[in-house]
């Protein structure tokens, strides 16, 4: 058994290399299919990013009326915290809300010397509330309006951010659905390339095939070396992508981090290098293979 | 040990390629099947081989009506037999060496004995320094013995070739039909197909005569080609 392995992977590597052109030929599609899995996995990556950076905006201030003690405020903050859909919950006290203020409109003559005029601090304590999913809002903010909270909070922003959220949410949604059509239709079409690609490569073949069939090959003898020279196909494809998309991401990266900071393509790849390489590996050899397998049954069902 | 018992096939439904066909076939036996193209002589073969299956009648081989084998028993029954075509049906993309060894590997035969026999076969029909050649740097003699090598490598009962020196001038002609006359007297049973009278009559063994899809005549030993 072992040797007939030996022999099936031996002649597979043979013929793999006496075909060199035609080899050449499917190897080169085969990084094409690579190369733009490898690119769907940035896009998928990048799409992920530019969601989760929209979804940290978004939030909801709950403001307390300006007789609450902080403490109490804390309390609720704690049980907002103990939610299973909360993100988390940034207290914001009246001072710390008006220093932010007074940051905010330095440059601002009108407002710094309007509040000089007032002798109390006209803003309030609020919770800052990030959930999970922006589709949660609505049953925090009903959590908050229950009896025991409704006396201690003033108000609570979320139904004039209500719409933003809501077209934020049909944002994100989109991508996230459109990115997964798009990167199905594109596997797919990837898929077919490549199993027409080898289709093309036995169907050359197809004499030497039925000469095997003739000589009293069996079905299993004579398709092993092909899987075998698909796997190598795919196998070798998965090198040449790997040697050109990294430095390409180490190129790219730089400009996607000047266009959406804080998204680093280069060590989002760095950091899951073996798994990226284990599943073009993957892709590429299991593609070879089942292309093979597909496109040779039919000169053997005949 | 070969038995047509009244076989009648086709290609297609129009045309009847062989009618009521019957012969038998002895072991150790060396049989011209002679006649026009199109006479049926190639259709025999493929019958043997299970190429193509009888409509009617049976083909019986050491007992076994072909048409009984499963598409998995097809390549055991190929393995008893070794085949030489008009076109040497050699693997391209393998050379000499190579394509004989074929034959053994897909019989599971260990690879000593492969590096032993091929090498063997390919000296008795004078292939021993052509081994590493492909196909195509070979003439067509040459490509023709080699065929026969590839057939004989692993000791098959029967040897079937069809129209082997169809190809061939007349001194690689005699070399592959003397080559086939010293594969039946070590012990195979041949049936050659040919419409070469020359050849046929050299040979001067059993002549089975066919036309328009039937046996007109069957001549036992020192039978002639007679139109």
């Amino acid at each position: 058994m072992k040797k007939h392995f030996k022999r099936i992977l031996r002649v597979g590597w043979i013929n793999f290399k006496r075909n060199s052109y035609l080899s050449l030929g499917t190897t080169g599609v085969m990084v094409m299919v690579l190369t733009l899995f490898s690119g769907l996995i940035a896009v998928n990556f990048l799409s992920s990013r530019i969601v989760v950076n929209l979804q940290e905006k978004v939030d909801i201030s709950a403001y307390f009326k300006s007789d609450i003690f902080e403490e109490d405020i804390l309390k609720i903050k704690s049980e907002l915290e103990s939610l299973n859909n909360v993100k988390n919950v940034e207290y914001v006290s009246a001072e710390q809300a008006l220093k932010e203020f007074k940051e905010k409109h330095a440059g601002d003559a009108v407002i710094q010397d309007s509040l000089e005029e007032l002798d109390f601090n006209p803003l309030q304590a609020s919770l800052n509330i990030k959930a999970d999913d922006p589709s949660q809002f609505a049953s925090i903010v009903q959590f908050l309006e229950a009896n025991k909270f409704r006396s201690v909070i003033d108000k609570i922003n979320f139904y004039e951010n209500e719409k933003v959220i809501g077209r934020l949410q049909n944002i994100s949604g989109g991508i996230q659905n459109w990115g997964f059509i798009l990167t199905m239709a594109l596997a797919i079409i990837a898929v077919l390339v490549t199993f027409n690609t080898i289709r093309l490569t036995i169907y050359n073949q197809r004499q030497e095939i039925e000469i095997m069939r003739l000589v009293g090959g069996s079905n299993w003898h004579i398709k092993a070396p092909y899987l075998v020279e698909g796997g190598l196909y795919g196998a070798f494809a998965a090198v040449i992508t790997t040697v050109i998309f990294y430095p390409a991401m180490f190129f790219i990266s730089p400009k996607i981090e000047s266009l959406i900071s804080g998204v680093s393509l280069m060590s989002y790849f760095t950091a899951n290098v073996f798994q990226f390489l284990f599943l073009i590996f993957f892709v590429g050899i299991i593609l070879g293979v089942v292309s093979s397998f597909v496109a040779i049954r039919r000169f053997l069902k005949a | 040990m070969i038995e047509l018992k009244n076989v009648s096939t086709a290609y297609d439904d129009s045309l009847m390629i062989l009618k009521g066909i019957s012969l038998k076939i002895g072991q150790k036996e060396f049989v011209s099947l002679v006649g026009p193209s199109g006479a049926g002589k190639s259709t025999i073969l493929r019958l043997l081989t299970r190429e193509i299956n009888p409509r009617e009648g049976e083909v019986i081989l050491d007992g076994v009506d072909l048409a009984t084998l499963s598409s998995s028993e097809i390549p055991v029954l190929r393995r008893k037999i070794g085949t030489v075509y008009q076109d040497f049906k050699l693997l391209s993309n393998k050379n000499a060496f190579e394509n004989v060894a074929f034959a053994l590997e897909v019989c599971g035969v260990d690879e000593e004995h492969i590096q032993d026999d091929v090498p063997k076969v390919l000296n008795i029909v004078g292939l021993s320094d052509k081994m590493n050649n492909f196909p195509h740097q070979m003439s067509g003699g040459e490509k023709q013995r080699l065929a026969i090598a590839r057939a004989l490598i692993h000791r098959p009962r029967i040897i079937l070739a069809d129209e082997p020196t169809g190809n061939l001038d007349l001194v690689n002609t005699y070399d592959v039909v003397k080559l086939l006359m010293k594969i039946n007297e070590l012990g195979t049973t041949v049936i050659l197909a040919t419409h070469n009278r020359e050849v046929v009559n050299a040979i001067g063994k059993r002549v089975v005569t066919m036309e328009k899809g039937k046996i007109v005549r069957d001549q036992g030993d020192n039978g002639k080609y007679v139109i």
